[in-house]
């Protein structure tokens, strides 16, 4: 034990001696606020989308009405705010081309073009950005509901009632039947959990997969320094491999812990001004059990897949010969990504079902069913089972790292062994 | 307190490729033993062996009567072949975090990785990284790393490959001043002249086999003894020589020349070969009966194709095509 703890000791140390270490703890809550704040500011920091109008006077106040505010019942997506609608002085749309492909003092970002006829409406949009459609899709509802209102006034039904007609809408409420009674209302407290497991499962296999390969390039680097023969004299390789995985676990834990702590930091100062809703929603997160789940699983997947990179560093010599075999785990690593939007779309589907009972994906996917309600005795049953594959992949890991490190075994053995398999396979 | 290190049988298999072959030999406590064999002759691999890198495929390695163990091996200093450290730690640092691998408390091991730095003259060093430092001083550091624990065995896997002849001299102090202490030094080399002077007992390995295994007076006295002689002239002193028993090779010759090559048999060889060419009036201008070596030794051993290379500056003489030896 004295052994581990000293490798682990100077992993640890060694990692956070490096300027890559307070370049990434600084910089990884920098870049998420980046990452967030960045599209907020460059929206404001946008200049107003200019929009010609070339329609008539009664059409025009109703597209200016439209984008100054939403229609009854629908959300605001803040188009009055992007855009600006201007009058043109033109019938013809070609005319403000000069203008709309950014020549001139007074560029436009579209033009709507509203003509009737017959009680036909015909509307035309012009731009050279083929992305943004808002306005034509704020353009088109005016205009649809304008057509309604023409008819039904044609039928005879007063405007107070078509104003009436426009706010109808239903009273919408979704329930979970496995609440308690009288307590089923599912609000966003109830879907936060969710969420924030998939963010967790996200981040879990983000952060094992760049672990892993801290654990992998670290290795090799001794390897190739030969000072892991010097280091073998002093530890046994079981020790080495057990003390490295405990060093960097200790690394993961301090960046995890300081980005918590200033995520919990910013979240305390923000909860004043939170709305109450999402106090509770993150109050549901943030219970222990989760918490306890969560933190296991990323263990368990930190354990599993960084004594597998541990023990493929010590049949490589360099990096670049790490890659040939890295190639098909990385792979097999990819795989439990792809079942992570159908996990959160339904949870209880008989393929996540299955597929969380094969050790692989069990720790991104049990998170996401926990959070969804998973019965006890499943979670139970998965973490069981998780453990022993943990000590089965350690007991695999630590046997071909020893034989990798003693040089018994090396990256050329493994190819030797599987090469003629996978050829007849393919 | 010093051990005695005992290796019997020992077999390392990779595949069907026998890389050490039923290899048994003993080193006395106290005692500076070397292992001697060519490249690829299976030195490190049986050095590996015993300090528990890599397990035998047969054969047992005991230390003061007791098997191997991990902590056994506590009591064990290794210096491996293939060397390194991490190279942005200190001297000090890395001393400390390998003695105290070997079990040693914190303050004892800083106190030993001081006292060892100053008696290498590298106190200053002690907290610059190591990838400041000049190869050789980081030599040092890694050979006080395999000694810093204060260990009964020391284990040194060719000690002295790319050092450059003062640093090669400290080396053999300090593994001299290791055997002073009472330490058992194990080495193993290549180069036959490091083990000459240094060492109490030899272990002559050549293809994964121990061929022999003794005193370094012993395996000299197998060594095969030559004399080089100069004559003046043409005289033939092969043929001058023929009837008193010495058979003489050509070594090569001048119009003034003539040099000569006389193996000797027995001690008293010189001094009959001596007294041969004064009686048969031969006009000797040189007469140098040579040293016998342990690379000699090796050769008459294990046969020349096994034998390590001999560098050429170091035996004085060059070689010339057989055919031009004989007279």
């Amino acid at each position: 034990m004295r052994e581990i703890l000293l490798v682990a000791r100077r992993e640890y140390l060694a990692y956070v001696g490096a300027w890559g270490f307070w370049l990434s703890l600084i910089t990884t809550p920098l870049l998420l606020a980046v990452m967030i704040g960045a599209p907020l500011l460059l929206r404001q920091a946008e200049p107003e989308r200019r929009i010609a109008v070339i329609a008539s006077p009664a059409d025009q106040a109703l597209l200016e009405k439209a984008f100054a505010a939403p229609a009854p019942g629908r959300p605001d997506t803040g188009v009055g705010a992007r855009y600006k609608l201007v009058r043109a002085d033109v019938q013809d749309p070609k005319a403000l081309t000069p203008a709309l492909t950014g020549q001139g003092e007074e560029p436009l970002f579209g033009a709507l073009v509203v003509t009737r006829a017959a009680g036909d409406v015909d509307l035309q949009y012009w731009s050279t950005n083929l992305t943004d459609r808002a306005p034509l899709r704020v353009a088109q509802d005016a205009l649809s509901a304008s057509m309604r209102r023409s008819v039904l006034a044609s039928r005879g039904v007063a405007a107070a009632d078509m104003a009436w007609i426009e706010t109808l809408q239903p009273k919408v409420s979704q329930f979970d039947p496995r609440a308690a009674p009288g307590a089923g209302a599912v609000s966003a407290k109830d879907r936060a959990p969710l969420v924030a497991a998939l963010m967790a499962a996200f981040a879990l296999w983000t952060a094992v997969f760049s672990i892993a390969n801290m654990l992998l390039s670290g290795v090799i680097e001794e390897k190739s320094s030969r000072v892991l023969d010097t280091l073998l004299s002093s530890a046994a390789p079981v020790q080495i491999l057990a003390g490295k995985l405990l060093g960097v676990a200790a690394l993961s834990f301090t960046l995890f812990t300081v980005w918590g702590g200033a995520g919990a930091g910013i979240a305390s100062l923000a909860a004043a001004a939170a709305p109450s809703t999402t106090l509770e929603a993150f109050r549901s997160v943030a219970t222990p059990e989760l918490i306890a789940l969560f933190g296991f699983c990323f263990l368990a997947g930190y354990l599993m897949f960084g004594a597998a990179f541990l023990a493929i560093g010590s049949l490589c010599e360099s990096l670049q010969e790490a890659q040939t075999l890295i190639g098909p785990l990385i792979l097999v690593l990819v795989l439990p990504v792809l079942l992570f939007a159908p996990a959160f779309e339904n949870p209880a589907s008989p393929i996540v079902r299955a597929a969380s009972w094969v050790p692989l994906f069990t720790p991104f996917l049990t998170p996401i069913r926990a959070a969804a309600g998973m019965p006890p005795l499943e979670a139970i049953g998965l973490c069981v089972m998780l453990v022993v594959t943990i000590f089965a992949i350690l007991f695999g890991a630590a046997r071909v790292f020893q034989a990798g490190v003693s040089g018994s075994a090396s990256a050329a053995d493994v190819r030797r062994r599987f090469a003629p398999k996978l050829k007849m396979g393919g | 307190m010093t051990m005695d290190l005992d290796v019997s049988g020992l077999t390392k298999l990779y595949g069907a490729h026998r890389a050490v072959d039923d290899v048994s030999f003993a080193a006395p406590a106290g005692s500076i033993c070397g292992i001697l064999g060519p490249n690829g002759a299976g030195k490190s691999s049986t050095i590996r062996m015993i300090v528990g890198i890599s397990t035998p495929s047969a054969g047992t390695v005991t230390l003061g009567g007791a098997p191997i163990t991990r902590r056994v091996l506590r009591s064990v200093g290794y210096l491996p072949e293939e060397r390194g450290l991490y190279r942005n730690m200190t001297p000090l640092a890395t001393l400390i975090y390998f003695a105290r691998l070997k079990g040693m408390g914190m303050r004892a091991a800083k106190t030993r990785a001081l006292e060892l730095l100053a008696s290498q003259g590298l106190d200053g060093f002690a907290r610059k990284k190591i990838k400041t430092l000049s190869k050789g001083m980081a030599q040092k550091v890694q050979l006080m790393a395999a000694i810093a624990h204060r260990p009964r065995l020391v284990i040194l896997d060719e000690p002295f490959s790319g050092l450059d002849p003062v640093n090669q001299a400290g080396v053999e102090a300090m593994i001299r001043g290791l055997a002073a202490e009472g330490c058992t030094v194990l080495f193993s080399t290549h180069i036959m002249e490091h083990a000459e002077r240094m060492c109490d007992r030899v272990v002559l390995i050549a293809q994964g086999r121990k061929a022999f295994e003794g005193a370094v007076s012993a395996a000299l006295a197998a060594a095969p003894r030559v004399a080089h002689l100069e004559t003046e002239g043409a005289f033939d002193l092969a043929a001058a020589l023929s009837t008193s028993g010495f058979k003489l090779e050509r070594e090569s010759e001048s119009p003034d020349h003539i040099r000569w090559r006389a193996p000797l048999d027995g001690p008293e060889a010189p001094r009959r070969l001596l007294a041969a060419c004064v009686a048969a009036g031969a006009p000797l201008s040189l007469f140098e009966p040579s040293r016998a070596t342990l690379h000699d030794a090796f050769v008459r051993l294990v046969g020349d194709q096994a034998a390590p290379p001999r560098p050429e500056a170091q035996t004085g003489w060059r070689a010339v095509a057989p055919e031009a030896r004989h007279a």
